[in-house]
C-alpha cells in the first residue's frame, strides 16, 4: 500500500474524530437541541469521505496524502456548526456534498492526464468567462441593486462565478505555459523593460478589465481581490516582470479609487467598513461578529455555548465567526492554519509538478483557496469591506463546495508522482537552478 | 524551487499573518474592552431565559426576579415595581439586550462569574446552575418617597448617604416599565422598545448617571472651597452689579441687576455672581482647577456608581476664563456627580465612591462579595469642609435655599436657577448639619414653570419633602439585614 494513502487514512480518522467530538460536545450543551436525527447526516458525511478515499486508492494511489484530510476536516467542522446553527440547511448540504463527491471522483477517475484539458483550453476559458459574467449580466438586465454573486433557482442557490474562476485558472495556466514563455523575465532579461512582444499586455488588460468590472458593477472589492490575487500569482510565477507588475497594480488601484468616488453602493460598504460603530445599520454584522469573537476569547465558549445564530450569514460567509467564538482563538488559529497548510502544500506541489501547465494550475488553485479563505475571514476581522464570499469547504454553500471539491481533485491529480513523458514546454525545472538571465 | 513561487508564498504568509494578528487583537488583547462595550448586548441576550438570581433592595423588597411560566421559554423575568426602579435596575430582553444593573452585573446574576459558579470545591464536578442574588443599597421606602415627591415633574433625584457612599434613592422621570421589554411576546416587546428608543425624551437613559447638565451656581461651593484653601476666606470683594474681564467674553451680571459684594458668606447668601467672578479671578485658574480636580469633577470620565456600565460622555473641563468657571458657567455634571460633590463636603472632605450594589449573595443566602465603602480621595481638609457646611447651613437660614427650612432639623442646601439657555433648576440639601446623614440632590427639568419664583418654591418643597421623610424613616441598619 502506498505511503501517502496510509497518511491520508490516519488523518481522515483524526478529522472524523474531531468532527464527531465537536457535535457530541455541542449536543450536551444547554441551549442546543441536537438529537439522534443528526446521526444519518454524519454517517453520510463519513461515507462520502470513505468513497473519496477509496477512489484515490484506485485511480490516484501516489497523490498527496495531506490535501484531502485538511479539506475533510474543514468540511466536517462546517457540518458540525450547520447542525447546531441551522439544521434546516442540512439536507441541502448533504445532497450537495454527495454531488461534490461525485465531481471529485469523476475528476480523479476520468482525467488520466491533466494535459488532456489543454485540448479544450479555449472552450474552458470562454465557459469560465461566461460563468463569471452570468450573475453580472442578469443583475444589470433586471436592474437590481446590490451584489449578487449567486443565482436563485427555486430553492437552490448556485454561485456560478466560483466555477468560472476555476475554469479561467485552467485556461490561463495553459495559455501561459504554451505562448508566454518567450516573455518571461528570464527570457528577456531585467533590463529590456519595454521590449518583448507587446501582446504580453493582453492578459494584464484582461485581468484589469475583469477586476474593474467586479468593483464597479458588483461593488465587491473582495471578489476583485480574489481575481487579482489569483491572476497576479500565476502571472508572476510564469512571467515575473516587475515593470509590468507596477503598471498593472497602478491601473487596478486607479479603477478602485475611481469606483470608490463614483459608485454609491461601494461607498456604503466602504463606510460600514471604516467606521462600523457610527454606522450600526450597515456595520451591524461586523460589530456583531466582533463581539461574538471577543466573547469567545482565548479558549472559546465551548461548542454549543456560543451566540452564533444571531449573526447573519453565520453558516456562509461568516462561517468563521461561530467556529472562532465557540472554539476560541485556539480553534480559530487551527482553522487559519489549516488553510495556510493547504496553500503551502499546494505551492510546494507546484515546484515538483511534472509540467509547466500543471505547476501553474497548482499555483492558481492554491491561491484560489488561499484568497477565498482569506477574504471572508478578513471581513469578520475588519480588514476588508463586507462581501459574500463563502468560506471554502466550511460554508454551507453547496455550489461552492462542489467547485472546491473539483479543484481539490485537480490538485490531487497534479500531485501524482508517477513520471510522465518529458514535456518540451517545461520551464519550472529550469527555474529550480535559478538562472539569472538567458539571452 | 522557483524564486518567484517563494515570493507568492511569502506574500500569502504575510496576509495570513495579518489575520492571526487581528484575531489575537480581537479575541485576546482587546477582548475585555469589547465585552464591556456599550453596544455589546451579546452576553445578556444569551442569558435571557436562563436561570437568573433576584435583585433586592437594602430593606428586602424584591425588585427583579425570575419566575417559572409555562410555554416554550419556561422562565420570565419580572419587575414587581415596574418603572420605580427601571433606570437603575434596567431590563433584560430577548432581542434588545439589556441595561442597568441587569447588564453590568450579568455575570453574577446569570452565574457565569467564577466566584458565583464555583462556591464549593464540589461544584467543580457537578454541572449545576448557580446564580447569584444582588442586594442593592437602594431603599424601597426612599424610592417611594422620592417618586411621590416628584409626581408630575420631569427630573432626577439622587439620595446618598455621605459616610458610606451608599445610594439610597435614584429616580428620574421620564422612565419606562421594564416588564414590557422582558416580555416573551417578542413582537410587542420590539414595538415597545422602538417606541422608547426613538423617544426624544430618552426614557431608557439613566439620567442620574449618564446625563450631564449645567450646574451654574452650585459650582460656587467649589469656588468657596478654593478660596478657603487659598486663604481668601475673608477676602471682601467690592460691591458691583456686573463683572467683565475684557471685551472678548460675555459680561457676568447679577440677577435683577443687584449690587453686591463682600466675603464668601455674603456672596453665597445673595447669590452674587459678580462677586464670585471677582473672587475667582483673585484665586486664579491654577488653584481653582486643582480644587475642582480634587473633587473629581474634571479630567476624568464622569464619576459613576461602582461597576456601572461605562458611559459615552467624555471628560469635563474647566473653561479657560476663570471668572466664568468660578460661577459655574458651562460646567456640566450628572446628578450623581453633584450628589457626590456635596456628600464629600458632608463627609468632611473624604470622597467615597458611590455605590448601588451592596452585596452579592449565593443561592443559600451566604455572602460572596461584600462591597465595602471605598475611599477615593481627601478632596479638602476637614476644617474647610466644616466651614463650607456652615455656609450651606446659613444659606438655608437666610439665603436662596430659605424655602427648605425645617423647624426641628438644621439643614444645609444650595440652589441653582436662572440658566440663560435652559429651563432647569438644581437643589442639593444636606441634613442634619453639622453631621449630615443624607444628601438629596434634585434636578428639575422642563418648561412647566413660567415663574422662576414658583419654580424655586417647588424644588425647595420637593427637596424638603424627601429630606424630611428620609430622616424620619427607620434606618435599614437597625433591622440588622
Amino acid at each position: 500500500m502506498n505511503q501517502q494513502r496510509i497518511v491520508e487514512l490516519t488523518l481522515l480518522l483524526l478529522a472524523a474524530f474531531i468532527t464527531l467530538t465537536t457535535v457530541a460536545v455541542a449536543a450536551v450543551a444547554e441551549h442546543t437541541d441536537i438529537n439522534w436525527v443528526a446521526i444519518p447526516y454524519l454517517g453520510a458525511l463519513l461515507l462520502l469521505w470513505t468513497l473519496s478515499h477509496l477512489s484515490l486508492r484506485k485511480w490516484a494511489p501516489t497523490a498527496n496524502g495531506l490535501l484531502f484530510p485538511i479539506a475533510a476536516l474543514l468540511q466536517g467542522l462546517g457540518i458540525a456548526f450547520v447542525l447546531r446553527i441551522n439544521p434546516d440547511l442540512l439536507v441541502n448540504q448533504v445532497i450537495w456534498s454527495a454531488l461534490a463527491t461525485c465531481g471529485f471522483i469523476s475528476v480523479v477517475a476520468g482525467i488520466r492526464d491533466l494535459k488532456w484539458l489543454q485540448n479544450f483550453q479555449k472552450r474552458i476559458g470562454l465557459a469560465g468567462l461566461a460563468l463569471l459574467l452570468v450573475p453580472l449580466v442578469l443583475k444589470l438586465s433586471e436592474g437590481r441593486n446590490g451584489s449578487y454573486r449567486s443565482l436563485q433557482l427555486g430553492s437552490v442557490t448556485i454561485d456560478p462565478s466560483q466555477l468560472g474562476i476555476l475554469f479561467l485558472i485552467i485556461f490561463f495556466a495553459g495559455w501561459l505555459a504554451t505562448y508566454r514563455s518567450r516573455n518571461t523575465a528570464e527570457h528577456l532579461g531585467q533590463v529590456e523593460r519595454l521590449d518583448g512582444d507587446p501582446s504580453r499586455f493582453i492578459p494584464l488588460i484582461g485581468a484589469w478589465l475583469l477586476a474593474s468590472m467586479t468593483v464597479i458593477f458588483q461593488s465587491d472589492l473582495s471578489s476583485a481581490f480574489v481575481l487579482v490575487a489569483i491572476f497576479l500569482s500565476m502571472w508572476w510565477v510564469a512571467v515575473g516582470r516587475p515593470f509590468d507588475l507596477a503598471i498593472f497594480i497602478a491601473a487596478t488601484g486607479g479603477s478602485v479609487l475611481l469606483a470608490l468616488n463614483s459608485v454609491p453602493e461601494l461607498q456604503d460598504r466602504f463606510a460600514a467598513w471604516t467606521d462600523p460603530w457610527s454606522n450600526p445599520q450597515f456595520g451591524e454584522t461586523i460589530i456583531r461578529s466582533t463581539f461574538a469573537l471577543a466573547g469567545g476569547g482565548l479558549t472559546g465558549t465551548g461548542p454549543g455555548e456560543g451566540s452564533a445564530d444571531w449573526a447573519v450569514g453565520a453558516t456562509n460567509q461568516f462561517a468563521f465567526v461561530p467556529i472562532a467564538e465557540e472554539l476560541g482563538f485556539i480553534g480559530g488559529s487551527a482553522v487559519l492554519s489549516s488553510f495556510l497548510l493547504l496553500t503551502g502544500v499546494t505551492l510546494r506541489l507546484a515546484t515538483t509538478a511534472r509540467r509547466e501547465f500543471e505547476g501553474l494550475s497548482a499555483v492558481g488553485i492554491a491561491i484560489f483557496f488561499a484568497s477565498q479563505a482569506w477574504a471572508p475571514i478578513a471581513v469578520t476581522l475588519r480588514l476588508l469591506p463586507p462581501n459574500d464570499i463563502s468560506l471554502p469547504f466550511v460554508a454551507a454553500n453547496g455550489s461552492a463546495l462542489f467547485t472546491c471539491s473539483v479543484a481539490l481533485a485537480l490538485l490531487l491529480k497534479i500531485s501524482e508522482t508517477v513520471s510522465h513523458a518529458a514535456d518540451p514546454t517545461e520551464i519550472i525545472p529550469h527555474l529550480a537552478s535559478e538562472p539569472e538571465s538567458t539571452p | 524551487m522557483s524564486r518567484r513561487l517563494v515570493h507568492v508564498g511569502i506574500a500569502f504568509l504575510a496576509l495570513y499573518g495579518l489575520l492571526f494578528f487581528r484575531l489575537e487583537m480581537v479575541q485576546v488583547v482587546n477582548a475585555k474592552d469589547l465585552r464591556n462595550h456599550p453596544l455589546n448586548t451579546r452576553e445578556i441576550m444569551l442569558n435571557f431565559d436562563a436561570p437568573r438570581g433576584s435583585i433586592k433592595t437594602a430593606d428586602g423588597e424584591i425588585i427583579a426576579q425570575t419566575v417559572a411560566v409555562s410555554g416554550p421559554r419556561n422562565r420570565l423575568r419580572q419587575y414587581p415595581y415596574g418603572s420605580l426602579y427601571s433606570q437603575v435596575v434596567g431590563f433584560i430582553s430577548a432581542e434588545h439586550g439589556g441595561s442597568g444593573i441587569e447588564r453590568s452585573h450579568n455575570g453574577f446574576l446569570a452565574g457565569s462569574d467564577l466566584s458565583v459558579r464555583i462556591q464549593d470545591s464540589r461544584d467543580l464536578f457537578v454541572d449545576q446552575a448557580r446564580t447569584g442574588q444582588l442586594q442593592l443599597s437602594l431603599r424601597h421606602d426612599v424610592q417611594l418617597v422620592t417618586r411621590a415627591a416628584m409626581a408630575g415633574h420631569k427630573g432626577t433625584v439622587v439620595v446618598i448617604e455621605p459616610t458610606t457612599g451608599a445610594i439610597w434613592g435614584m429616580w428620574s422621570n421620564p422612565n419606562f416599565d421594564p416588564n414590557h421589554l422582558s416580555s416573551h411576546d417578542l413582537e410587542a416587546a420590539a414595538i415597545d422598545f422602538n417606541k422608547l428608543n426613538f423617544d426624544v425624551t430618552q426614557p431608557l437613559k439613566n439620567r442620574a448617571e449618564y446625563q450631564s447638565v449645567e450646574i451654574g451656581s452650585l459650582f460656587t461651593i467649589v469656588t468657596a472651597a478654593a478660596a478657603i484653601e487659598n486663604n481668601l476666606g475673608d477676602f471682601a470683594t467690592p460691591s458691583t452689579s456686573s463683572f467683565s474681564a475684557n471685551s472678548n467674553v460675555s459680561v457676568i451680571t447679577n440677577p435683577d441687576g443687584n449690587r453686591c459684594g463682600g466675603t464668601i458668606k455674603s456672596l453665597m447668601l445673595s447669590d452674587c455672581r459678580s462677586g464670585w467672578a471677582t473672587l475667582g479671578t483673585e484665586i486664579g485658574h491654577g488653584p481653582l482647577e486643582t480644587v475642582t480636580k480634587r473633587f473629581g469633577l474634571i479630567d476624568n470620565d464622569p464619576l459613576q456608581s461602582q461597576n456601572a456600565l461605562p458611559g459615552t460622555s467624555g471628560k469635563t473641563r474647566l473653561i479657560s476664563s476663570v471668572p466664568h468657571s468660578a460661577v459655574g458657567i458651562s460646567m456640566k455634571l450628572t446628578p450623581l456627580q453633584v450628589a457626590n460633590l456635596f456628600a464629600t463636603i458632608g463627609n468632611y472632605g473624604t470622597q467615597i465612591q458611590p455605590r448601588l450594589v451592596d452585596r452579592v449573595l449565593a443561592h443559600d443566602g451566604s455572602v460572596i462579595h461584600d462591597f465595602e465603602p471605598h475611599i477615593l480621595n481627601q478632596s479638602v481638609s476637614k476644617e474647610t469642609a466644616a466651614e463650607l457646611l456652615g455656609l450651606l447651613s446659613e444659606n438655608v437660614k437666610s439665603g436662596n435655599a430659605a424655602g427648605l427650612e425645617l423647624s426641628d432639623v438644621s439643614m444645609g442646601a444650595l440652589l441653582a436657577s436662572s440658566f440663560s439657555d435652559s429651563n432647569h433648576l438644581w437643589m442639593v440639601a444636606l441634613a442634619p448639619v453639622p453631621r449630615p446623614e443624607v444628601i438629596v440632590a434634585v434636578l428639575l427639568e422642563g418648561n412647566d414653570f413660567d415663574d422662576q419664583q414658583i419654580a424655586e418654591a417647588n424644588i425647595a418643597g420637593i427637596s424638603r419633602r424627601i429630606t424630611e421623610a428620609v430622616l424620619r424613616l427607620p434606618s435599614p441598619n437597625l433591622e440588622g439585614s
